[in-house]
């Protein structure tokens, strides 16, 4: 029983991570109904570029709780830049000639590029991340849990309201939404259509920034990081549906504790298998995602 | 006329071979010098770098040795692109090399068609030395791993009366081969593991198979991996509040295992062919010539660094006894090595022989501890007095 809590928390821990690049892949869908498929290389820039500030800061002799914060706005306005490169180098042009699948290879190949990028400025090795917590565990009754653990879920949990309350209470944020619902009426309401896009693009690839510096403490930075997180939270996305903030969190937990689960019950040799396998279920029998609406076909 | 023809002839002669005499001998170093074995691969090219040079301040047979050096990055693929290019494109007498066994299992067999002798110095999978029948050019000067397992059975069954170890190996041939030569070496001792977990390279999270080793009752944990990996087994250790010693292969030395896991590294035990310790002349004047060269303290992965020095002398030793460039002739002559050679692990004194192309037995390696970022020796009399100069046994 001690174990399974075990589990489960760790499990919780990883599905937030999943949940929150997935949400970054949900905000451009449903603006224009692209993805980024270098979300996870995204995810991979923020935090090297998390990692370099921070050392930079640590090195000015700043405590690393402190120096963390200070490197926040940094990494989260770079994720923001990051996602305005994708847009206009991979998405706009594919936008403006309607093209079916162009973005597709195009955010791939930038992904790629990215990732090569990467290599070639922090080189190939896994580096540690100073962690801005204690990295002593901390036990709630059988269940141990690193601090940075329960931070990567309110972050991921702040995050995700954020930008919820950003739809709702502001101006721009109706504009998003409008567009989310229909982009030619937006743009004939006199909303610059394209620049929701470009600003969804921006908010995408700042949470995967943010997604980045949130999981470094606890894993291993380094250029690979970001290559199979990106995938899997694509499995996310799909199963929670892209359409429901609230569908890629349960898709996120599902999947970060069905891993967890097969990992120790079954063998760490198929711990990626349950992603893969959840995704191919839900694409067979619920193929809009778990919490997605069905699209409405008219005759 | 005729005496004028044979003067020029002579002439002809002795211009060509002292041009042929000056041509650099070219020895091919491949290995990993980017990723997660990088440490290994970069600390075993600046030991052989040095090597050369200070072998090429008198020369070889009158030559310069020259030598061309490639990356595999521990992938196996590429360390079959790089051995066919060294042989087929550079032309290399002959080679060093080999960090990771699944890539020198992969490459090897280009060098043994091809009849040019390869010494592996760091890779230590046992196979390696035993794929080919018949006369083999392939040579070690690393601890196998049927010595490092024996070694480990013995500190964990013997020393620390352990009966419920762990096993923990990555998924690479090396992981899975050191595995079984594991279960074997513990098998002797009539001790059987609790728990045999896997990993991949670039897993992060250990959580599971930790957890799966603690409910078992485990009482040690046997790592057989490289660096990244066994760093975070160390931190899900800690996160998780559950302390055993981890006694494994000689990669828990790797520097990317102890800064990764930071205090968590401290206590982990494993063979070492070499100490970053001064405990012979011959050894404090290596350290200080590596230090000097590529300013460092500490030598990222001291053993790399150790035994890629002394596979170029073995190697250099046995080029000058064959006179020449032959492939066939330097592997006789590491055969029969005729000079008694004072490296930096230990004197070499024929070391090969026609049945035997494993230059370090049990008596050689000693076992170093992890102790506040380096590694020294776990027991002190092993490199005390007339121990200090680690010999092959049955010499």
């Amino acid at each position: 029983m001690e174990i399974l809590a075990q589990l489960l928390a760790s499990g919780v821990a990883v599905g937030m991570i999943y949940a929150a690049i997935a949400f970054g892949y949900q905000l451009t869908f449903a603006t224009s109904r692209t993805l980024n498929f270098g979300q996870g290389e995204a995810l991979m820039l923020g935090a090297l570029v998390g990692l370099t500030t921070i050392n930079f800061l640590i090195g000015q002799s700043l405590m690393s709780f402190w120096a963390y914060l200070m490197m926040l706005p940094v990494v989260l306005a770079f994720g923001a830049a990051q996602g305005v490169a994708v847009e206009w180098l991979g998405v706009r042009q594919a936008l403006r000639v309607r093209s079916e699948a162009g973005w597709i290879v195009s955010t791939i190949a930038l992904g790629i590029v990215f990732r090569n990028l990467a290599e070639n400025i922090w080189g190939r090795d896994a580096i540690k991340f100073p962690s801005p917590l204690s990295d002593v565990a901390l036990r709630m009754g059988p269940v141990r849990l690193l601090p940075m653990e329960i931070a990567i879920v309110i972050g991921a949990l702040l995050l995700m309201g954020a930008v919820e309350l950003f739809n709702r209470r502001s101006i721009f944020g109706k504009a998003v939404v409008a567009t989310s619902s229909d982009r030619d009426a937006a743009e004939l309401m006199g909303i610059n259509t394209r620049r929701v896009v470009t600003f969804s693009y921006a908010l995408s690839s700042l949470s995967a920034a943010f997604a980045g510096v949130l999981l470094a403490p606890v894993t291993l930075t380094g250029a690979q990081m970001g290559a199979v997180l990106g995938l899997k939270a694509f499995a996310v996305a799909i199963v929670g549906g892209l359409s429901s903030g609230f569908g890629v969190i349960v898709g996120g937990l599902l999947l970060g504790i069905a891993e967890t689960l097969t990992g120790f019950y079954i063998s760490t040799g198929y711990k990626d298998v349950p992603g893969l396998v959840l995704l191919l279920l839900v694409l067979s029998v619920k193929p809009w995602g778990l919490f997605g609406k069905p699209p409405v076909k008219k005759v | 006329m005729r005496t004028l023809g044979i003067l020029y002839f002579a002439a002809f002669t002795i211009l060509g071979a002292s041009v042929a005499q000056s041509e650099p001998i070219k020895i091919g170093v491949s290995g990993p010098f980017t990723g997660g074995s990088s440490s290994m691969g970069i600390s075993m090219r600046n030991g052989v770098r040095l090597a050369v040079d200070e072998i090429n301040a008198a020369g070889v047979l009158g030559r310069q040795i020259e030598l061309v050096e490639r990356d595999d990055e521990a992938r196996n693929e590429l360390g079959v692109q790089v051995a066919q290019e060294l042989i087929n494109k550079e032309d290399v007498v002959a080679a060093v090399g080999f960090v990771n066994t699944g890539v020198a299992l992969a490459a090897q067999r280009f060098y043994q068609d091809a009849a040019i002798p390869v010494i592996t110095n760091v890779a230590t999978g046992s196979m390696v030395t035993h794929q080919f029948d018949g006369p083999s050019f392939i040579f070690r000067n690393s601890a196998s791993d049927t010595i490092q397992t024996a070694m480990i059975a013995k500190e964990v069954v013997e020393r620390r009366r352990i009966k419920k170890p762990a096993i923990f190996a990555d998924s690479t041939n090396y992981g899975q081969l050191g595995k079984e030569d594991m279960l074997d070496a513990l098998g002797r001792f009539g001790v059987k593991p609790v728990a045999v977990e896997k990993f991949n390279i670039g897993d992060t999270d250990m959580t599971a198979q930790v957890l799966r080793a603690k409910e078992a009752g485990a009482e040690a944990i046997i790592t057989f991996g490289i660096g990244p990996e066994l760093a975070q087994i160390a931190n899900a250790m800690a996160k998780l509040g559950w302390k055993v010693p981890m006694i494994g292969s000689w990669s828990l030395s790797m520097s990317n295992f102890i800064d990764a896991a930071g205090a968590n590294a401290d206590g982990a035990i494993m063979p070492q062919t070499f100490i970053q310790s001064p405990t012979t002349d011959r050894r404090k004047k290596f350290i200080e010539a590596y230090q000097k060269k590529y300013s460092v303290e500490r030598i990222p992965s001291p053993v790399s660094a150790a035994q890629g020095y002394d596979s170029i002398y073995l190697l250099a030793a046995a080029i000058k006894q064959a006179k020449g460039s032959d492939g066939d002739k330097i592997r006789l002559a590491l055969e029969n090595l005729s000079e008694k050679i004072e490296g930096v692990v230990t004197t070499y004194d024929h070391p090969f022989s026609a049945t035997d192309h494993e230059a370090i037995t049990a008596g050689i390696p000693v076992m170093g501890i992890v102790e506040k970022g380096r590694v020294v020796l776990a027991h002190p009399e092993d490199l005390s007095g007339a121990n200090a100069a680690r010999i092959k046994s049955g010499n």
